[in-house]
């Protein structure tokens, strides 16, 4: 009798919170999807050749996991909570009908563990699915089928996921079932009556209101203009005054709400005041869960939009040289008559890539004279790194880097007419090629052994080895000629070949890179592959992408959870106002329009601040601790950023609608005829 | 009196609670009429079916036979928009826990009737004026509910249920949740309004003080109307007619314990 009460009892929460249960359906497959990552063909291909990196990924994801379990007991904390609330009377009733409060409490963790339980047996198997899905969808996008697919199931990841969710739970319900133990049986035949209308003074809210833009554009400010140094003091100034501003924003913003709804009362009809005053009411109310939930939102925001550009910004960038060939001459072109090579490969070309003469290095009279362009760094902001640490030990020829570019299908560079170019491999974080792009704007010469050269205004970058490993800080490129002047060692580095276009759209970028890596390793030569330098690539499209894009999913969804749920348990809790309206005259239609008008002016208030603090925090996170990869455009990167915002206003869209129809079935459930 | 029109008719009027062996039978053929202008009061025991019967005027019910005709309109056949038309203009309706909306203020409390059915507050100011003087609430316009006194808010609530000028304000008990003094002077203040306003009130009440102020008295018993008592309006005063009230309680009830 007992069990089956649980099962019915659970199964009707089910049915009447959908929007919870949902949520913790998708928590579920998130929560599997991140404890899963290592078992995926990806993450599997990427421990074979980034091993180190990946294991320091996976020591991070229980640390991930943990956080992600903290803001999920406040979703379930909020729907129990709501659930409990819904229930009082049931309560009561057991109460004086003889049951014992710990009969009670066995009740609701009864319900709470098989709530738990059937949640599970959805969210696994849809998690299941849902990893081989992009387990598989990932191989197949870089091209890793050769490694094979395998089916990745993660007994750890399962038992973590099934802990983790039914901890939560019970841990919610037991601190709901504290406060329940405290109550009379009398207190749950009285619902909980809404908190008292609070009346804050004009002046008073027109301060926190004030005080709250003033620090939140404060926050934008200092984040997107003055954090490019990475100053931990100007960094902690943005936190506090982002954090500070949200919640003094909301603080002051009921305030300001009353002005509004005092100015417009004259003219209002319909249910307009009563709209307005219980959006004001919950914002009076709730404006620290409000401001928290902004809060939320805009982490996500941030973790989202920032995960998917940066993620396929990134994947789509820098491939160059698809094999690096070192030996003797004659050994290389043997190996390249092989038919696999012809049939996969374009022409190779020789990379003469070498370190400067010694008296060019070492300050003797036949030195470089680099004070222009010296000055013109200076003239930059953010360069006192650059120039104290400023060496330039390479050269390269010409002909080579335009071979490269020519593979490529990108324009040549033209340095008749006494021009060099400098170029660069570093990667992207600290700014140091914008930097250098920057100063290079300034129409800059360089001397070298007394003669003039004029240095092209634009920052060579393409890497010139398959090796992404191997970065050079700073080269020069000169003419042949010059070349073979400056170079201490004239011959060429290396053999670069890129593969054929058609081979990779055919086999895809992973298979052909291993069917000649298969060929190279067989014929002893000495070469690198884009094979390693795609791992590490890879590694950083996944660690950067995979975690920001799950915490932001968390985020977006424990927001979001706890913003419907606070609306629901307000109207739950004014449900009578809702009865006297209907008394007073007002029709069904015109409640449920009020109804939609409060969720969405109080999903607005929380959106719009996250919206601007966002594209803040997006322009702080570009212009400030990273950049976007040097072949990158900022435009593209808005699009992704765009497109992710425009996914996410259609995913908010939806979820409002099914918290807007929540609520309107509670209102239809309302009978105010024959309610006696 | 007898000149006066009839605004409402209630004809033959049943209610029964529940199905099969388990029903309750609330309102057993209840028939009277009330006239345009009359104060009534209707009285019973616990459980007689007063405010059952108020709540089927009221339309919080719905009867299961009879009729309740309001200006010529049955009302039991109300749906939609034109019960809601009918809550929000037709009737008033005064509440024994004054049912304020807590987060409106005592105006717009006071205005909710009218924008409901598309008039704005600022078309009513003369008439928001003139109710909140007459029931002594015009220093409270302004402030919520929870800072009011409960006599306050019985009188707020009584100015939106006259706000509309409705055809009739029906009243469930309310002196019910007010002390002797507010009950006396919300009292005094509706019996000013029937007289002043000829407002037609009819109100539900235990309370023979409160009944004391009406021109008619309905006594109710297991759902039938078993007597009646009307008031002298020109020679017999408030305490007078209250002697009456209990006199006739006590004789035909049994006292208190079956009436009041």
């Amino acid at each position: 009798m007992f069990f089956k009460q649980i099962r019915r009892n659970a199964a009707r929460n089910r049915k009447g919170n959908g929007l919870f249960f949902g949520s913790l359906v998708i928590a579920i497959i998130a929560f599997y999807t991140l404890l899963s990552l290592g078992g995926q063909d990806v993450m599997r291909y990427l421990a074979t050749v980034e091993s180190v990196a990946v294991a320091k990924l996976m020591r991070m994801l229980p640390l991930v996991y943990a956080v992600s379990l903290f803001f999920v007991f406040f979703l379930v904390y909020f729907a129990c909570r709501y659930q409990t609330d819904s229930r009082r009377r049931e309560f009561g009733l057991y109460l004086m009908l003889g049951m014992k409060r710990s009969r009670l409490f066995f009740l609701l963790f009864g319900e709470t563990l098989w709530s738990s339980l059937t949640s599970l047996l959805l969210g696994v198997p849809a998690a299941l699915f849902l990893t081989e899905g992009i387990s598989l969808a990932t191989a197949n996008l870089v091209g890793l089928g050769i490694i094979g697919h395998r089916f990745s199931f993660s007994a750890p990841a399962l038992f973590w996921t099934v802990c983790g969710t039914v901890a939560v739970q019970l841990l919610a319900m037991l601190v709901i079932g504290i406060g329940l133990g405290k109550k009379e049986p009398v207190d749950f035949f009285h619902s909980e009556a809404a908190g008292k209308q609070k009346t804050a003074s004009a002046a008073g809210s027109w301060v926190f209101f004030a005080a709250g833009l003033g620090l939140l554009f404060t926050a934008y400010y200092l984040g997107v203009f003055r954090l490019r140094s990475l100053n931990p003091v100007v960094l902690l100034a943005v936190l506090v005054c982002g954090i500070a501003g949200t919640f003094w924003l909301y603080r002051g913003l009921g305030g300001m709400l009353g002005r509004r709804i005092r100015r417009k009362n004259p003219d209002a009809v319909g249910l307009w005041t009563f709209t307005a005053r219980q959006v004001q009411e919950q914002v009076w109310s709730q404006y620290r869960a409000l401001a928290v939930s902004s809060l939320l939102l805009l982490l996500s925001l941030a973790c989202i939009s920032y995960g998917i550009s940066m993620g396929l910004g990134r994947s789509n960038r820098g491939r160059s040289v698809d094999f690096s060939l070192f030996g003797q001459a004659e050994e290389i072109e043997a190996a390249l008559e092989a038919d696999v090579v012809r049939e996969l490969a374009e022409e190779s070309y020789p990379l003469y890539l070498s370190m400067l003469k010694e008296p060019y290095r070492s300050g003797g009279e036949l030195e470089f004279d680099v004070s222009q362009l010296l000055h013109a760094l200076a003239s930059v902001e953010g360069t006192e790194n650059i120039i104290e640490y400023f060496h330039l030990e390479y050269v390269m020829a010409q002909s080579s880097y335009n071979d490269l570019l020519r593979s490529m299908g990108r324009e040549e560079i033209d340095l008749s007419g006494g021009k060099v170019a400098l170029y660069s491999s570093m990667s992207d974080e600290g700014d140091f090629q914008r930097l250098l792009e920057a100063a290079l704007q300034n129409r800059v010469s360089l001397g070298i052994a007394g003669n003039e050269y004029e240095l092209l205004p634009a920052l060579c970058n393409k890497n010139v080895v398959a090796d992404r490993a191997i970065t050079l800080y700073l080269a020069l490129i000169v003419p042949d000629e010059l070349y073979e002047e400056l170079a201490d060692e004239p011959q060429a580095y290396c053999r670069n070949l890129r593969l054929r276009d058609t081979a990779v759209e055919e086999l895809g970028l992973m298979q052909a890179v291993s069917r000649l890596d298969e060929w190279f390793s067989h014929s002893g030569l000495t070469y690198d592959s884009y094979l390693s330098g795609i791992g590490r690539k890879l590694f950083y499209t996944v660690a950067a992408s995979y975690l920001t894009i799950y915490l932001g999913l968390m985020f977006w969804l424990i927001a979001n959870t706890v913003i419907g749920l606070k609306y629901l348990i307000g109207q739950r809790r004014t449900r009578h106002r809702y009865e006297t309206l209907a008394m007073l005259g007002a029709d069904m239609p015109s409640m449920e329009r009020s109804v939609k008008k409060q969720i969405g002016s109080y999903f607005s208030l929380v959106i719009c601040v996250a919206v601007v603090s966002s594209a803040a925090a997006l322009g702080t996170m570009f212009t400030s601790f990273t950049s976007l990869p040097a072949d990158v455009s900022t435009l593209t990167v808005c699009v992704y950023a765009a497109v992710a915002l425009l996914v996410f206003a259609l995913i908010e869209l939806l979820y409002i609608g099914v918290v807007k129809r929540q609520a309107c079935r509670e209102i239809r459930r309302l009978d105010v005829t024959n309610r006696r | 009196m007898n000149t006066q029109k009839e605004i409402l008719q209630v004809q033959d009027l049943t209610k029964i609670y529940g199905k099969g062996a388990n029903c309750t039978e609330a309102l057993k053929g209840i028939g009277f009429h009330v006239l345009e202008g009359e104060f009534l009061g209707i009285m019973g025991a616990s459980g007689s079916g007063k405010t059952t019967l108020l709540n089927c005027i009221a339309t919080m019910l719905r009867p299961t036979s009879g009729k309740i005709i309001l200006r010529g309109k049955d009302i039991s056949g109300f749906r939609g928009g034109a019960l809601a038309d009918y809550r929000g203009k037709e009737i008033g309706y005064l509440f024994q826990e004054f049912e304020l909306l807590d987060n409106l203020t005592a105006r717009e409390n006071m205005t909710l009737p009218l924008s409901l059915h598309g008039v704005a507050a600022a078309e009513a100011e003369e008439r928001i004026q003139s109710l909140a003087a007459l029931l002594d609430i015009a220093p409270v316009l302004d402030k919520f509910p929870a800072q009011m006194s409960g006599g306050q808010k019985q009188r707020v609530a009584a100015a939106r249920a006259l706000i509309a000028d409705p055809d009739l304000v029906l009243a469930d008990e309310p002196t019910g949740a007010l002390d002797s003094k507010n009950s006396r002077t919300l009292m005094e203040r509706l019996s000013l309004i029937n007289r002043e306003q000829h407002k037609t009130i009819m109100m539900v009440t235990h309370d023979a003080n409160a009944a004391s102020y009406c021109s008619r008295i309905l006594l109710i018993q297991d759902g039938c109307l078993f007597h009646e008592l009307r008031r002298n309006q020109q020679t017999e005063s408030n305490a007078e007619f209250y002697e009456r009230i209990v006199d006739v309680i006590a004789q035909l009830g049994g006292g208190s314990a079956n009436v009041l």
